[in-house]
Formats: C-alpha cells, sequence, structure tokens
C-alpha cells in the first residue's frame, strides 16, 4: 500500500516537473506565431479591423478563418460577374479581415474601389473618395503583408497610374523592388515616376539605382541604358518637356485629378484649365480650345490649378 | 510570463524530471520494456476493433468526394484554384481528423467498460497503464492512417490539377505539395495530442460528458490568443481562471499551419518541431495522469 502510494506522489511529482518544462516552452513557441491580435499592433490599422465589427466572427471562427474567406471570394466573384460592383465591396471588406494574407482579395479590393467604382461615380468628390478608399485599402494590404513585394508594387502602381501622386509611387517602387522575388521591371517603376513629372534631380539618381540592379537580366539592363541615354540627350529638349506634360495631363484629366502645373519648367507653362503646355510667358493658352488667359490682368499669377 | 520567470520554472522542471528519472529508474526501467509487447498487442485489438467500424470508412469516403468534387471550381483562375483546394482541403483533414479524434478517444475506453470487455483483458497479466497507453497507441495508428489516407488523395488531386493548367501561359497554380504535407503533419499532431486529453477525460467522465470535454478543449486550444486577450482584459478570479487556462490548456494553434500554407507564405519549420517536442511532453504527462485515474477506477 506504502509502495503504491508513494509511486503515486512520485508520478504527480514527475508531472508537476514536466509541465513546469512544458509552460514556458509553449509559451515561446506561441510567441513566435504571426498573430492578428498581436498587442504590439494594437493601434496599427490592420489590428483595428481585426477588433473592429467582426472579432467575435472571426474568434469564432478559429483555424477556419482561410475557409471562411474562399466562401466569401466564391460569393464575391458571383457579385463581380452578376453586375452588382457596389455589393462586393463588404464581402471585399470580409474576406481581408477574416484573411489579411489573401494578397489576391487585397488587390481586387483597391483595385475594385480605386479604378471600377471611382469610374461609376458621377461627382468628383465620389470619385475622389474611391480613389481614397482603394489606396486606403492597399496602405493596410501593405502594413498586413510587409514582406512580400507584391502589396508595395499594387499600391506603387495605384498612385502612379491612378492618383499620379508620383512621388509616394516612387517611394513604394522602391521599397518592392528591395524585397526578395521582385521583378526587374518593379526597379525601372521607380524612375519612371520621376520621369513623367521631370524630376531630374531624382531621375538620374533612380535610373543609376535601377541599373545597379538584376545586372544578370539583359532586357532590363538594355531598357535602363536605353532610358539614361535618352534623357541624358534630352533632358534639355523643349519638344520632350512639351510631350511629357501632354502625356501626364491628359492621363490626369481623363483620371479626374488636378493638373501638374510643372512650375519649374524652364520652357513652358501649363494650363491651369486645360493643363496643355504653352511657351513660357504666353499671355493666352496655345490650346485654341481652351484660350485660357494664362496671365492675370493685375499680379501676372497663374491660377491655381483645377480638376479636369 | 515574464522570460525570468519561464527560465526559472523551466529549470526547476528540468531538475525535478532528471531527479524523479534517476532516483526511480531501477524500479520502473525494466517494468516499462516489459509492458510493450503488452501495449502494442491492445494497440493492434484497437485497431481491429476500428477497422470493423463503417462509419471509420464513410469518413474518409466522405473526405475524398470532398476533395474531388473542389476541382469543379474551373471558372476561377488557376492561383484561385490552388488557394481554394490547398485551405478547403487541409481544413476538411483537419475537421474530419478532429472529429475522428474526439469519438475513437472518447468511446475506446468507455466502450470497453460497457461492454465489459476490459474485465477479460485486464484479468489478464497487463497492467492498466499499459491498457491506457495501449489504447492510445491504437488511436494513433487510426488517426495516422486516415489522416495518411486524406493527405495522399488531397496531393493527388493538387498535382492532377497542376498537371491540367499546366498548359496555360505562365499558370500561376503553385501545388504547394510540401507545404500540404507538412501542414497535414502537424495537423495529426495536434489529433494526437487532443486525442490524449480526450482519453484522460474519458477515465474519469461519461462519454457525453467526454464528447462535450473534447469539442470544448478543442476550442480553447484553438483559441488561445483570444482567451489571453480576455485574461489582460480581465481582474481578480477571472483573470486568475483564464490565465491557468492559457498556460496549462494545449496551444494546439502551435501546430496550425493551414493559413500560411494556403496562402503561400513562409513559414518556421522549427516552430513546428518545437510544437511537436512540446506536445509529446505534453501528451506524456496527460497519460500519466489518465493512468493513475484509470488505476483509481473501480472497474
Amino acid at each position: 500500500m506504502q509502495t503504491r502510494r508513494s509511486r503515486k506522489w512520485l508520478s504527480v511529482g514527475l508531472m508537476v516537473g514536466v509541465l513546469m518544462l512544458i509552460v514556458p516552452l509553449q509559451e515561446a513557441i506561441h510567441r513566435t506565431r504571426p498573430s492578428l491580435f498581436d498587442p504590439d499592433r494594437r493601434d496599427r490599422r490592420v489590428s483595428a479591423i481585426s477588433v473592429g465589427p467582426t472579432p467575435a466572427v472571426i474568434a469564432a471562427l478559429g483555424g477556419f478563418r482561410t475557409v471562411a474567406a474562399d466562401l466569401l471570394w466564391l460569393k464575391a466573384e458571383n457579385v463581380w460577374h452578376g453586375g452588382s460592383w457596389w455589393a462586393m465591396l463588404p464581402l471585399l471588406d470580409a474576406v481581408t479581415q477574416l484573411d489579411p494574407h489573401f494578397l489576391l482579395a487585397w488587390k481586387v479590393y483597391g483595385w475594385h474601389a480605386a479604378y471600377n467604382l471611382n469610374a461609376e461615380s458621377e461627382t468628383l468628390v465620389d470619385k475622389r473618395f474611391w480613389l481614397r478608399r482603394g489606396i486606403e485599402n492597399l496602405e493596410r494590404a501593405v502594413e498586413a503583408n510587409p514582406d512580400t513585394w507584391e502589396m508595395y508594387f499594387e499600391l506603387g502602381w495605384t498612385l502612379f497610374d491612378r492618383a499620379h501622386e508620383n512621388w509616394r509611387a516612387a517611394h513604394y517602387f522602391k521599397l518592392a523592388s528591395e524585397l526578395p522575388d521582385a521583378p526587374h521591371y518593379v526597379s525601372r517603376m521607380y524612375y519612371r515616376s520621376y520621369e513623367h513629372v521631370m524630376d531630374f534631380e531624382n531621375l538620374f539618381p533612380a535610373m543609376e539605382w535601377a541599373l545597379s540592379r538584376h545586372k544578370d537580366v539583359a532586357m532590363h539592363q538594355k531598357l535602363v541604358r536605353r532610358d539614361i541615354e535618352w534623357w541624358t540627350n534630352h533632358w534639355d529638349d523643349p519638344q520632350e518637356h512639351r510631350r511629357q506634360i501632354v502625356l501626364e495631363n491628359t492621363a490626369r484629366k481623363q483620371r479626374s485629378v488636378p493638373y501638374h502645373m510643372y512650375p519649374d519648367d524652364p520652357y513652358w507653362d501649363v494650363c491651369p484649365v486645360c493643363g496643355l503646355p504653352s511657351p513660357k510667358g504666353s499671355e493666352v493658352c496655345e490650346n485654341p480650345l481652351c484660350g485660357h488667359r494664362l496671365r492675370a490682368e493685375a499680379g501676372g499669377e497663374s491660377l491655381q490649378p483645377s480638376a479636369g | 510570463m515574464n522570460p525570468g520567470y519561464a527560465r526559472v520554472l523551466f529549470v526547476l522542471g528540468l531538475i525535478i524530471v532528471a531527479a524523479i528519472i534517476a532516483v526511480t529508474r531501477k524500479a520502473w526501467a525494466p517494468g516499462a520494456f516489459h509492458a510493450l509487447p503488452s501495449i502494442w498487442r491492445i494497440a493492434k485489438i484497437t485497431v481491429a476493433e476500428a477497422r470493423r467500424r463503417r462509419v471509420l470508412h464513410a469518413v474518409v469516403v466522405l473526405v475524398v468526394l470532398i476533395l474531388f468534387s473542389m476541382t469543379f471550381f474551373s471558372y476561377l483562375s488557376p492561383q484561385e484554384q490552388a488557394r481554394m483546394l490547398i485551405s478547403g482541403g487541409l481544413a476538411a483533414i483537419t475537421v474530419f481528423g478532429i472529429l475522428l479524434a474526439i469519438f475513437v478517444g472518447a468511446f475506446l475506453i468507455p466502450q470497453d467498460v460497457e461492454n465489459r470487455t476490459v474485465y477479460a483483458i485486464l484479468a489478464k497479466p497487463v497492467r492498466r497503464f499499459e491498457y491506457v497507453l495501449g489504447k492510445y497507441v491504437g488511436a494513433l495508428i487510426i488517426l495516422g492512417a486516415v489522416v495518411a489516407v486524406m493527405t495522399a488523395v488531397l496531393v493527388g488531386v493538387l498535382a492532377i490539377q497542376d498537371r491540367l493548367v499546366a498548359d496555360l501561359p505562365e499558370s500561376p497554380f503553385n501545388p504547394n505539395l510540401g507545404g500540404v504535407i507538412f501542414a497535414a503533419v502537424m495537423s495529426y499532431c495536434s489529433l494526437a495530442v487532443l486525442t490524449a486529453l480526450i482519453m484522460l477525460i474519458s477515465t474519469v467522465a461519461s462519454t457525453t460528458m467526454t464528447v462535450v470535454s473534447a469539442f470544448i478543449i478543442w476550442a480553447v486550444g484553438s483559441l488561445q490568443s483570444q482567451i489571453y486577450d480576455l485574461a489582460e482584459s480581465a481582474t481578480g478570479a477571472t483573470k486568475l481562471v483564464l490565465l491557468v487556462i492559457y498556460h496549462v490548456m494545449p496551444k494546439l494553434e502551435n501546430f496550425d499551419f493551414r493559413h500560411q500554407v494556403s496562402n503561400f507564405i513562409s513559414y518556421s519549420v522549427y516552430s513546428g518541431w518545437t510544437a511537436v517536442l512540446h506536445g509529446i511532453g505534453y501528451t506524456l504527462v496527460v497519460l500519466i495522469l489518465a493512468s493513475i485515474f484509470f488505476n483509481d477506477r473501480q472497474v
């Protein structure tokens, strides 16, 4: 009897010992796991959505968040093909909340808001709202996926192509191109952002930087060298300046984005009404369909840029 | 937990375990080796009994059908198809694995007691801890076989789908077979820990109670981060209870790599293997407890 009791106490002692070993170990493993509910990220946007209106749902799903996101994604596909563009928003919101690492969902969410809903909107206020919403979604995507180049590139592209915020776009293209597996075209997009606004101070260093990347990709090296040669020969060519201004401001007009006024351009004044260039010092816009007076009667200053 | 306390706790635990093993090794070492044949025999009987149950076959057939039906989403892009197949397939393996673990673990011992088979077994020179361990090993073999079949089918479906969409220009279909197998192995390890806990409960509680407790344990084990959050915001006794649950219950989340694998993001294999190491220690404690409780039970 005595032996049995002592054996029992020894077993209990052994278990207490093993438990003491286990608790710190499982704690240490658990701390290393990426978590949506990481307390250190409370004040950040991704965490904010995680503790938003659906934490109970997310919690209840436990390890099945990915499957729930997939089912909602299928629903979003159906809604898309059914043409109910506005109904996609809550679905995409839920999908990205449930699975913040679902890159395709973030891409579609950002693109849908910044491109489709922006184009579908009738007023300028609405257009700006959806463009902002698309960019904010992609910013959240970057925060949730800081190690993948794709989200930085997607944000950079939307800023470059849709919002025409070229300097911010360049920043994200550079970040994207520095991440592993980023394709060579990303580093070329970095200097393209400066090219369109003819920011030569940043353009040449950016092109040199792009040349220093992907040394083993012959096509990339060829394209960057071609661009360096082009801009070395044309950076002071008035006709090239005119071409760039027309291209950039025509695109901005189509996107309902304010024109870029190229304030430091030595050859051209940009019309605040049509966004097209006229020779420096012109009194009236050269565009026959516009004819806007570029110099005000008093003060001689250009008007503020307006939306297209 | 404060890292300083954690380190002290770890060292203390190491000393206690080493001391007990050193002091008692002469008492248990020969017995333990002698017990192995008995444990293996009981495990084989458990597997043979399970093979006769049609529900096991039905579950496997159902999962195979689910996995094959997931290839019907041909209107999705290859990238989406890969994600859907991997996340859906691994979820099916986990769900059916959990259901099997709960029903196998909860019924093994109580059913033997109800059928009075246990009397025939314990009348032979089989010690009670050998019986509990034998049952557990049997359950592990059953679960292992089912998870292996389901994983093989999922891997097969992914490989076939990869072949089917390979001709598409620049197809981004990524079957991620290594990741799928790793996630399935980890899923199996979490089932092993869960089964041990279920068997522990089944030695003291009724079958219904065991099944209900098993679902609660699985939910708590999978939601440890949320429990920690709740404990942080609670006060007094509630905080204490939540912290005890957080520290003592197994962190099944540590074995869950499905999210990383289906999103094709990097995961730490080292983290997985340390979780397995922890799981082995945890299971050991739970099985010793189960043996003690079963020893004291009037059968």
